[in-house]
């Protein structure tokens, strides 16, 4: 068992306003293995995209930054390294795709500009090699008569098309590890379906290893081996796709997947979802203990887990819960109405 | 006995300009190309498809925000299309609206309490002490603490804006609401409440939806008949179970089999339905 | 005078017949359904803030209000006549007694820079406002109205755009005969309200796209109410920048005009008329024609830092946070 490609240890991220500090992220670790996919799910708020940016060193830096903590990857810590050469490993060791393709392309180049530079960026070959490469690519992303295409401005392309591109551009220099934040939430649920089993092929056949930042519970099922759920800036649990779905721990998760209207329920229409009530905290003044207390049907004065934050800890092999109420230690579940 | 809402061959096109000096229409898109379906009072009828299947177009033609090219509108056996002016005012009372974007549905100048009360005020209903007292109920049937009537949107959340604008929707006791992507911009939790609270209120008052989304199970929850979408044609419509346990249309199928659904051990399953299906619609 | 119920079918019984409502209370008591608000703020105390902490557009706004009260008061305390002639004391340069020195016919310059000032940014505001007030109206109705009478009246516009103010507001003095307050207004109002209008139009057009404006027509709100109570307001911080973008212009205009004789005259003080002034005498004393030009420096500076101020205040998306 190699040791993991990617590791993030107890990483905090902060945001410096004139409101106060922003605890966006608090205290994340977690471990992506090479060729594996790992999930990264939670609501707005929930501080993953900032975890993804900042594995990346891409957080604005003025207001917000990387108070402690460390990223390793490949036995280098990325929050030591020099913007120059968090360059140089962005792009062709780390890649990382983003939720509107619209905005993540230049508007006022071509796809053939686009590519080539970045290929060129990272690898030393002469234009007319990192054109033919490009074409190569944009075909197995799937893109048809690349050669003519290649030529587009990025608006003449569908949504799912320049998403495809986006993926082709962080193909290029053959990266160890692909973060893809939101990849197909701007995406119509057909072309969203396209993607992610574009992303899940490419993935086995590069031996990427692949973080993918999600809401969606169901894309995290197509495509995840494991999960990390984050609420409020910290990860509340993290398993196996598998047993998540199956056997889900944290009150929140229950919850999340309570609320899921589901597509092949039969009772659905006459059936009420499980709605959480209230809202997530707020960071800039997240409360003391377990922070998902205020809206946990199970949080109860005898553990005080309202003032205590509970810890991470191992539950069974390979899946971690954050919190002193999981699923299979309750006795009986306590008597609560969810709204 | 004849439907709260009947629409029948309904059209809208929008012109294409071109030219430097004053505009010329030189061609036409289709958003939506002969639309026709009911609505009974009390029933919910989702109308699903993806972005550009012209769904909301037909939601806004339907309540004349748009004014249809052609077809015919018939709301409580009245011909919407031959209105306008004080006779469609009159009309508007019963049917309303709720948006998508709770960002941008409700005027940043106005307080919580003006923005319900502008119904009220615009058809000139009650005193201004009545009208206070109807904010107050209203704001409290939607879950939003009535404490709160002086505040300003921007203050609030996603979730806490979009009961605001399902406030302003009821004040007026309509009886069909058209609610286009009401959940859409909102996270899972809340979404949950909203889609509670909707059916809720369907149930207390008896109003009918026409309920517009693109997110299958979503408009499934909510949902008795459903029609849906594809490029500004119904290609299916039917009994909410019947479309999604029996499709009959080739794109229908695909579409469900594209929905993601939350279970990993049926992912694979969905794979091998879904690759199929898609080849056969040619996406 | 509301109408009954009863005529129109709206009735304002209850809407339900059941008990109060209560909101569960989970744990903590924290948060109830809906909840409190996320963020306590008002629109216009966030721009001040923003406003404050943008320290060249706070020194501007302090300067500015001193220049406004220097000029509106100090003619009233001043121990010199404005118009009292007094060879004795021509021509002084700046001294204890006259701070600003005296101009060829012995009047305290400090005191007719005040009352000049209370002239030319009066004739400002005035023409600012009237510019204000017939661009409004016209970028709205076309905005507003769009189609057809969109396109012509701004067809129109183009047409209007490319003449200089200058020509129509000597015409206009002309014919109804300089030197009066009024019709310095209208000279250098009559063709500078272009650019408004443009700007207007544009933003009544973006805003006609909001949802909020389709919900109003969706009540059935008539178009005057729309237009008078959600897109004009929403206008507003456009507007208030205009202002003072338009003010400099203005002020130029007004000392130009005056400087070359055609707008306010000896006696009476505008800044301009005052460099007219200074002008004959600058190689023997150069301050007469010193003092008034550094007053309309000073004051377009003032507005210009005013109106960057403004502007990032109420566009909080075109700073970096």
């Amino acid at each position: 068992m190699s040791a993991p490609l990617l590791e993030v240890r107890d990483l905090r991220t902060h945001f410096f306003t004139r409101e106060g500090v922003v605890n966006a992220v608090d205290g994340v670790s977690l471990s992506v293995d090479r060729g594996r996919t790992l999930g990264l799910v939670g609501e707005s708020g929930s501080g993953k995209s900032v975890t993804a940016l900042s594995i990346i060193g891409l957080i604005p830096k003025p207001p917000a930054r990387i108070v402690s903590g460390e990223v390793i990857f490949d036995g280098r810590d990325l929050t030591t390294l020099s913007e120059r050469q968090l360059e140089d490993v962005r792009g062709e060791r780390i890649a990382m795709i983003f939720q509107d393709p619209m905005t993540s392309l230049n508007p006022t180049l071509t796809i053939e500009t686009q590519l080539v530079e970045t290929i060129r960026r990272h690898t030393d070959v002469p234009r007319r090699e990192a054109r033919r490469r490009a074409i190569e690519l944009l075909d197995e992303v799937g893109i048809p008569n690349p050669d003519a295409r290649i030529k587009d401005y990025p608006h003449r392309l569908s949504g799912g098309m320049r998403q495809r591109v986006m993926i082709a551009i962080a193909l290029s220099c053959e990266p160890d590890l692909l973060i893809a934040d939101e990849p197909t939430t701007a995406l119509d649920v057909t072309v969203q379906a396209q993607v992610l089993d574009l992303l899940d092929d490419l993935r086995r056949e590069h031996d990427m290893a692949m973080i993918v930042i999600t809401h969606d519970m169901g894309v995290i099922a197509e495509v995840a081996d494991e999960v990390a759920v984050m609420y409020a800036g910290q990860i509340v649990e993290h398993a196996s796709a598998a047993a998540l779905f199956a056997r889900p721990e944290h009150p929140y998760t229950e919850a999340l997947l309570g609320a899921l209207p589901q597509l092949e329920d039969h009772a659905s229409r006459s059936g009420r979802l499980t709605a959480i009530p209230g809202r997530p905290p707020s960071l800039l003044d997240p409360p003391p203990g377990c922070r998902f207390a205020a809206r946990c049907l199970y949080a109860g004065e005898p553990d005080g887990c309202a003032e205590h934050p509970p810890e991470l800890r191992e539950l069974r092999p390979g899946h971690l819960v954050r919190s002193e109420h999981p699923a299979s230690e309750r006795a009986r579940p306590r008597e609560g109405a969810p709204a | 006995m004849s439907a709260l809402l009947e629409v029948r061959d309904l059209v809208k096109r929008f012109p294409v300009k071109r030219g430097l000096f004053f505009e010329r229409t030189v061609d036409y898109v289709e958003a939506v190309g002969g639309v026709s379906f009911d609505i009974a009072a009390g029933e919910t009828l989702g109308l699903v498809g993806e972005s550009g299947s012209g769904k909301s177009t037909t939601g806004y033609c339907v309540l004349q925000l748009m004014r249809p090219t052609s077809g015919s509108v018939r709301f409580e056996g009245r011909e919407l299309t031959e209105l306008s002016g004080e006779e469609l005012r009159r009309v508007r009372r019963n049917a309303q609206i709720v948006f998508q974007d709770p960002y941008a549905s409700l005027d940043p100048r106005m307080t919580v309490g003006n923005i319900v009360a502008e119904p009220l005020v615009v058809h000139d209903v009650g005193t201004r002490r009545d009208r206070r007292a109807r904010v107050r109920e209203l704001l409290d049937v939607v879950g939003f603490d009535p404490v709160y009537v002086n505040r300003y949107p921007h203050e609030f959340s996603g979730g806490q804006r979009q009961r605001i604008g399902i406030a302003r929707a009821l004040a007026l006791s309509p009886r069909l609401i058209v609610c286009d992507e009401p959940v859409s911009a909102l996270d899972v939790s809340i979404q949950a409440q909203i889609i509670n609270l909707l059916k809720d209120l369907q149930a207390e008052f008896g109003l009918a939806y026409l309920f517009i989304a693109h997110d299958l199970a979503v408009v499934r929850s909510v949902s008795d008949r459903i029609a849906v979408m594809h490029h500004g044609r119904i290609v299916e419509t039917g009994l909410a179970k019947d479309v999604y346990e029996r499709p009959k249309d080739a794109y229908t199928k695909a579409l469900l089999a594209s929905v993601p659904v939350p279970d990993p051990a049926r992912m694979q399953e969905r794979k091998a339905d879904r690759r199929k299906l898609q080849s056969a619609v040619a996406m | 005078m509301s109408s009954t119920p009863q005529e129109h079918g709206v009735g304002l019984a209850p809407l339900r017949q059941r008990k109060e409502r209560r909101y569960p209370t989970p744990p903590d008591g924290v948060q109830t359904d809906a909840g409190a608000p996320i963020r306590a703020s008002s629109l216009w105390r966030d721009a001040w803030y923003r406003y404050i902490r943008n320290r060249a557009a706070v020194i501007a706004g302090v300067a500015f209000l001193v220049l406004v009260a220097y000029c509106l008061i100090w003619p009233i305390v001043s121990p010199y006549d404005p118009y009292a002639v007094d060879f004795s004391q021509a021509s002084d340069g700046p001294s204890l007694a006259h701070p600003f020195g005296t101009d060829q016919f012995g009047r305290d310059l400090f005191t007719r820079t005040a009352l000049g000032g209370r002239v030319s940014i009066g004739i400002g505001f005035a023409a600012t406002f009237v510019i204000l007030t017939i661009g409004v109206t016209y970028g709205a109705i076309a905005g507003f109205l769009g189609g057809f009478v969109d396109n012509g009246l701004m067809r129109v516009l183009d047409a209007l755009y490319g003449l200089p103010y200058l020509p129509f507001a000597i015409i206009v003095l002309a014919i109804f005969g300089g030197g009066n307050f009024w019709t310095m207004v209208v000279a250098l109002s009559i063709a500078s309200w272009f650019t408004t209008a443009r700007i207007v139009r544009g933003q009544i057009i973006t805003l006609k796209e909001n949802d909020y404006v389709r919900a109003a027509h969706a009540v059935g709100a008539r178009w005057l109410r729309v237009l008078g109570r959600h897109l004009l307001p929403n206008t507003l911080g456009v507007l208030v920048i205009a202002v003072f973008l338009e003010l400099p212009g203005v002020i130029l205009g007004e000392a130009f005009l005056s400087f070359i004789g055609l707008g306010i005259s000896p006696p009476d003080a505008s800044w301009g008329s005052m460099a007219q002034d200074g002008y004959r005498a600058y190689r023997t004393a150069p301050h007469i024609i010193i003092v008034p030009s550094v007053a309309i420096a000073y004051l377009i500076l003032c507005a210009n830092f005013i109106a960057d101020g403004l502007r990032d205040a109420l566009d909080p998306r075109t700073r970096e946070t």
